[in-house]
């Protein structure tokens, strides 16, 4: 017993080591890429991890409302996120997946959009407000998607256990599985949304248009909260990897987890292209499209309630 | 919106190749009628204070030590390469380089000063003498600058006041 | 250890504020330039961020008025340290063609302290990457102050008391110096 829990969480912290130091070289291939469409030449791929060495040697300046409380949520932006990355299965099983289940993982997710709000309202400012309140805004449309897709997934497979479901179990219904693919394709447009790149990074990547929520950090809280944002950006595509694309999850362990890391990387190209070609949407444009989006994920939950 | 259009906005981008200059490592020259810093050529500079006159921005300073010596300064900090002080020069003394690469840390980098000997007479001694005593005001010291503030006297009758005649403004700052 | 390797990188990703106090936005649009793709400066690390708290060098143009003093300070107090302060353009660094103007000020130097100058009007793009690269200790500087002095005042004279009678010719001598 003991044993099995000692693996348990030695898996966990090398799930969550291997999430730490991988997320800024993901930023970095983002921003290469970036460049490579505009044309240029960027910055080299190890930029990130530059930019977080030189946030951590800043001078910490306090300032706005509760500087308590901006001291805990910017740690508790990364550990949420982190924690997180112990659920997703990395092509073997997750290693703690026998500590949650299905809706355990939905209230994470959930957990790391609110450490922007609390961090926005830590600081205060007009910006900040501004931007937390667009980014409760987009909260409430977006959630929901992910949300559904699990439960479809836990529908067809009929438990909430999440190697059941983080396993490609949305297409596990009898003949074509019509929810599955409807769902595949709204998670792939709603992608965006959920790692905060372009069309729809309205809130805190908004550091160019107001300053947002993250105006008032400095030096090391900010480079824990950029940090989050990375970890953020691999451990949503590992989910969705792990939902929709889990095809060769089940090789043997150098093989299995580099196919993982492969197709992680192939969905940052994705995400690289739309986000380089694409102007920022307005926030009801945003909640326009997250609407309709909503409306055609419930119809696939209402079909994989009868089946299909 | 459409996806046609985003994947030709995309292409048309890589089709581009990387078109950066790696500007630091290679030299990158300005093109032939660009005007850079100028260089003040003190063999054919007469000392006549023609461009100190014709400056927009007041950048050269003039200042007579005695009847035989004139010192020209050119700070550098306020030029805006305009070119007006070569156009005036009779002696074509100034030339516009194409130099700009003036980046420094010391703003004092950029000055460059000139101390002239005012020619003579062979058979008396002295210098030139004008004719009228409104020009004769000008060789005796008329235009006089503050060379040590750095800073244009603006009202003839300064140099004669120990005290500056402009003053700094204080502002408060919190 | 931890922070010597934080030190070092600090001079490979510098993150920039942007902070007009009232130029005319020429050397605005020549800083914009240098983050455009010809020019593309993001290949040093430098990225162009929205709020002073996050930037580590301020560039600075247009000069110091009097209704924007304070808030230029402010943005220069907000910055943590280790900070730098760029003066773009002839304004920044001297006060410009305005300097004797109502509301000017006079150079920036007057309202926060300056590290590095880049003067022009405006400079050129190649002129503020060199100004970055400087700062960096990529190339070194090419300016110096210039000084000509006249040493030897070498007029001879030729007066009526220098004649001399040698023989039956009259000649002048030549005096050392006056």
């Amino acid at each position: 017993m003991t044993h099995n829990m000692l693996w348990r969480i030695v898996g966990g912290l090398a799930n969550v080591q291997a999430v730490l130091l991988v997320a800024p070289l993901c930023e970095g291939v983002l921003r290469k890429v970036t460049a490579f469409l505009q044309s240029r030449k960027g910055p080299p791929l190890c930029q990130p991890y530059i930019d977080l060495l030189k946030l951590l040697g800043k001078e910490d300046i306090e300032s706005g409302e509760s500087p308590s409380l901006q001291r805990f949520v910017s740690k508790l932006a990364l550990a949420a996120a982190l924690t997180v990355a112990c659920l997703v299965p990395m092509g073997f099983a997750a290693p703690m997946n026998g500590a949650g289940d299905v809706i355990l993982l939905i209230y994470l997710l959930t957990l790391c959009g609110i450490c922007t709000l609390l961090g926005g309202l830590a600081a205060g400012s007009t910006y900040s407000l501004l931007g937390i309140g667009r980014e409760m805004m987009t909260m409430i449309a977006l959630e929901p998607l992910f949300a559904i897709a699990l439960l479809v997934g836990a529908v067809h497979v009929g438990s909430f256990r999440l190697d059941a479901v983080l396993n490609g179990s949305v297409y596990a219904a009898q003949g074509i599985p019509w929810s599955g693919l409807i769902l595949l394709v709204v998670m792939i447009m709603s992608f965006q949304a959920f790692v905060q790149r372009v069309p729809f990074d309205i809130a805190e990547a908004e550091t160019e248009l107001m300053e947002g929520p993250l105006s008032e950090y400095s030096g090391p809280k900010l480079a824990l909260f950029k940090w989050a944002q990375m970890v953020r950006l691999v451990v949503h595509s590992g989910l969705f990897v792990a939902l929709f694309v889990p095809w060769g999850s089940g090789l043997a362990f150098p093989l299995g987890w580099m196919l993982f890391w492969a197709k992680v990387l192939v969905l940052v190209l994705l995400v690289t292209v739309v986000a380089a070609t694409h102007a920022r949407y307005r926030i009801d444009q945003a909640i326009r499209y997250f609407a309709g989006l909503l409306a055609v994920a419930f119809g696939a939950l209402a079909l994989a309630a009868y089946g299909f | 919106m459409s996806i046609a259009s985003k994947v030709k906005e995309a292409l048309v981008g890589l089709k581009a190749g990387r078109v950066t200059l790696d500007y630091p490592a290679q030299p990158r020259p300005a093109p032939e009628n660009f005007r850079g810093r100028p260089i003040f050529d003190a063999q054919k500079c007469i000392g006549c204070a023609g461009c100190a006159n014709n400056c927009p921005a007041r950048e050269i300073l003039v200042f007579d030590v005695c009847q035989e010596i004139r010192i020209l300064k050119y700070l550098g900090r306020r030029c805006t390469y305009c070119g007006r002080c070569a156009d005036v020069c009779p002696e074509k003394a100034i030339t516009m380089s194409r130099e700009f690469e003036t980046a420094t840390n010391k703003i004092g980098d950029v000055q460059q000063r000139l101390d002239l000997f005012m020619s003579t007479c062979q058979r008396c001694g002295r210098c030139f003498k004008e004719p009228s005593p409104l020009e004769q005001l000008k060789l005796k010291g008329y235009r006089v600058d503050d060379l040590e503030n750095e800073r244009w006297i603006f009202r003839s009758r300064a140099y004669l006041e120990s005290e500056p005649v402009v003053d700094d403004i204080k502002i408060e700052l919190d | 250890m931890l922070k010597n390797l934080c030190q070092k990188m600090f001079g490979r990703s510098l993150w920039v504020y942007h902070a007009n106090s009232g130029g005319c936005n020429g050397c605005d649009i020549e800083v914009l330039n240098v983050l455009t793709p010809y020019y593309d400066v993001e290949r040093f690390g430098i990225k162009l961020v929205g709020s002073p708290r996050h930037a580590d060098v301020m560039l600075c143009q247009g000069p110091a008025m009097r209704s924007t003093a304070k808030a230029l300070r402010a943005a220069y107090d907000a910055m943590p340290s280790p900070k730098l302060v760029f003066a773009i353009g002839g304004c920044a660094c001297g006060g410009g063609i305005w300097h004797d103007s109502y509301p000017v000020l006079g150079p920036v130097e007057k309202v926060v302290p300056v590290n590095f100058y880049i003067p022009g009007c405006p400079p050129r793009p190649e002129a503020i990457i060199y100004g970055v690269a400087v700062a960096a200790g990529l190339v070194d500087k090419k300016v110096a102050p210039v000084e000509f002095k006249q040493l030897n005042l070498p007029i001879p004279r030729y007066h009526p008391s220098d004649l001399k009678g040698r023989g039956e010719m009259v000649v002048y001598e030549k005096a050392e110096k006056i």
